[in-house]
């Protein structure tokens, strides 16, 4: 019994302080990235977008509170999206979490509508993102947008006959969902669809299988680890045929892996040389931080930590309070932002609108062809 | 030909399954100590390699990975099975501490080599046709070639030397080591030394094939736990043969199944040898060598 009674005032306890915190203390940002397993790396170059926002933020000093970056690990997967959310939101009071990958983002949702926290997604591209909650908003274009870059692309460059592999997970199927009706608008059809476990690690036999389909072109919709996987064992495997895929191709060890040449990819633009002063903070400071480029999920996730200062920045100014609440209204009352890339205009669902492009690795380096 | 060529597929992945599950089912065939860190020594094994291999050559990185793969599964014999050992031996306790231990190296792993995928590219993988609608790459020949000769060398040891003799009674008659003038200690030592060497040639070819990422090792511990199952626990042939069992069913499951289903189709041959054949392929839990 008295551990029992003891077990519920911690807790109590804790729940006091964190609201107390909230109150007085740091605005409290949460990242909800996978930190560890396949799909670490992206919580690596994810967080990095974040840190450098934060260094910006604190240089400008533009609020009047500091800000105190909480992470989880979401492990990529629905169930660490909940529990990761659950513990920013209720324990850390987190007023605005970052979040990735569709499968987390759709978990983590209801638990951060509930708690009227700001969730800005910058990674995950599922079209059942857009409307998700009028507290999830996405700083990402979503999948239909790079598929139907692709499609011309495709059509300009005869490729009508696409071998589809795809991640059996919300991401994947929407993918396939969108894949067929998009090439016989354009004219062209899917020979072959293959769905893949998110841990599945051979890929052997589906290169068996999209040889004897004999596709134009082979359109993978992975992430993590596995894309490198499916992306060398195809080409050991025999496929010949160009390989096509998202914006999640644009992480640095699929374009380190020689099996990579020639990958073909869409992504929003990334124009690192414009002379926009927002864009051009941002990639000096990164060279000077990381050296090399950064990449778009790295402006992506600097661009929804940026998002934070500017909101709170406008509820400070108003004399209000920072909440969800207030955030989300001074959202849908400015809608357009200086963020890297450009001005980011946001829908009434909270989606960003952005100009795509494709690319194709070259040497081991994105270029844009398209 | 679609059955022929995901045939050829799945020995090479069997091949591979084979020789990762053969060092896992000898250390707990002589030893009877639940060795989960055995994936955390085919990490190291493939991480040395991927890490020796570009810039001193085949043999410097099979060497180093063999060095670091047997020093790291005899440190945990000697430093961490061990005392549990001489304190209690409960499989809880060791399960633990050598889950703990494949948790520190697959930390460790991430802070020297990243977080991200990593591969060894060479044109040994690199399939060809070789009769119209069938490819096969050279790296199937070389798995096969290494599966025969490691795997013939280490059942020779066990059937032919006083040492393997000394290793098959480890398991079931420590006494018997006594009247042998044999140390148990020692052939302890040896069974790790030699069970570790043996996922050398699985995490080279692994490297060079599907890849690695810091979490392999789970993967793997599931594969040689699996085959250990199939094979009849703690039988050297039967991981093997249930191995290669596992790579084929894997791959052969492609042509009548959709895709997403083929690892699922190892684990269901996995439940029909728990439920019908629990014993495994090799029946005795003390067949190491295929002899008793």
């Amino acid at each position: 019994m008295i551990k029992r009674r003891t077990m519920l005032g911690s807790a109590a306890a804790a729940l006091v302080a964190a609201q107390a915190r909230a109150a007085d203390g740091p605005y409290v940002v949460g990242t909800l990235f996978p930190l560890a397993g396949p799909n670490a790396e992206y919580g690596t170059i994810f967080t990095q977008g974040v840190q450098l926002a934060l260094d910006h933020l604190a240089a400008d000093k533009s609020l009047s509170r500091p800000i105190e970056l909480r992470a989880e690990d979401s492990q990529g997967t629905p169930q660490g999206g909940a529990t990761g959310m659950n513990k920013l939101v209720n324990v850390h009071a987190a007023t605005w979490v970052l979040v990735g990958f569709t499968g987390v983002s759709k978990a983590a949702a209801p638990i951060g509508q509930r708690a009227k926290t700001i969730m800005v997604n910058g990674g995950g591209v599922g079209p059942d993102l857009s409307g998700l909650s009028p507290y999830y908003w996405n700083v990402i274009p979503l999948i239909p947008a790079e598929i139907a870059t692709l499609m011309p692309w495709l059509a300009a460059n005869k490729m009508g006959r696409i071998g589809l592999v795809y991640v059996d997970d919300p991401l994947g199927n929407s993918v396939l969902k969108l894949m067929g009706p998009a090439l016989e608008q354009s004219g062209g059809k899917l020979v072959g669809s293959y769905s893949i476990a998110p841990s599945a690690q051979q890929f052997g036999a589906i290169a068996a299988k999209l040889r004897d389909d004999k596709p134009d072109a082979v359109y993978f919709a992975s992430y993590g680890a596995q894309q490198s996987q499916i992306i060398k064992q195809l080409r050991d495997g025999g496929v010949e045929a160009p390989l096509l895929t998202y914006s999640a191709g644009t992480i640095p060890s699929v374009s380190a892996l020689p099996e990579s040449e020639g990958l073909t990819f869409t992504s929003q633009s990334t124009d690192w040389g414009s002379d926009d002063p927002v864009t051009r903070r941002f990639v000096t400071d990164w060279r000077a931080k990381h050296g090399g480029e950064p990449s778009a999920y790295n402006a992506n996730y600097y661009n929804g930590t940026r998002l934070f200062g500017l909101l709170a920045r406008e509820v400070e100014q108003g004399g209000g309070t920072v909440s969800g609440d207030t955030l989300r209204a001074a959202m849908l009352k400015t809608r357009a932002f200086p963020l890297v890339g450009g001005v980011g205009k946001f829908s009434e669902a909270g989606d960003i609108t952005l100009p795509m492009q494709v690319n194709r690795i070259e040497k081991s380096r994105s270029v844009r062809i398209g | 030909m679609l059955v022929l060529q995901l045939l050829f597929s799945g020995v090479q992945t069997g091949l591979i399954y084979a020789l990762t599950a053969a060092g896992f089912a000898l250390i707990f065939g002589a030893t009877r100590i639940f060795h989960v860190a055995h994936g955390a020594t085919f990490a190291i094994a493939g991480y040395a390699f991927v890490a020796v291999q570009p810039g001193y050559g085949w043999a410097a990185g099979c060497l180093v990975a063999l060095l670091l793969a047997v020093l790291f599964g005899v440190g945990m014999e000697r430093l961490v099975y061990r005392p549990i050992a001489r304190h209690e031996a409960s499989f809880f306790t060791v399960f633990v501490a050598a889950f703990g231990a494949s948790v520190v190296v697959q930390s460790l792993i991430e802070v020297g080599f990243g977080r991200s995928f990593t591969s060894i590219s060479t044109p040994l993988t690199r399939a060809v046709a070789v009769v119209p609608g069938l490819y096969v790459a050279p790296v199937l020949g070389i798995a096969a070639v290494v599966a025969v000769v490691m795997l013939g060398l280490v059942a020779g040891l066990l059937a032919r030397t006083r040492v393997g003799l000394g290793l098959r009674a480890l398991a079931s008659n420590p006494e018997l080591l006594r009247v042998f003038g044999l140390s148990s200690r020692r052939l302890s030592m040896l069974a790790f030394a030699v069970g570790s060497a043996l996922a050398v040639p699985g995490a080279v070819l692994t490297a060079m094939t599907s890849g690695l990422t810091p979490s392999i090792s789970a993967h793997v511990m599931l594969i040689s736990l699996a085959a250990t199952v199939v094979g009849g626990i703690g039988s050297l042939p039967g991981a093997v043969v249930a191995g290669l069992l596992l790579g084929v069913t894997e791959n052969l499951a492609v042509a009548v199944l959709d895709t997403q289903w083929s690892e699922a189709a190892g684990f269901v041959l996995l439940f029909v040898f728990i439920v019908f054949k629990p014993r495994g392929l090799f029946g005795s839990a003390l067949a190491v060598g295929g002899t008793r």
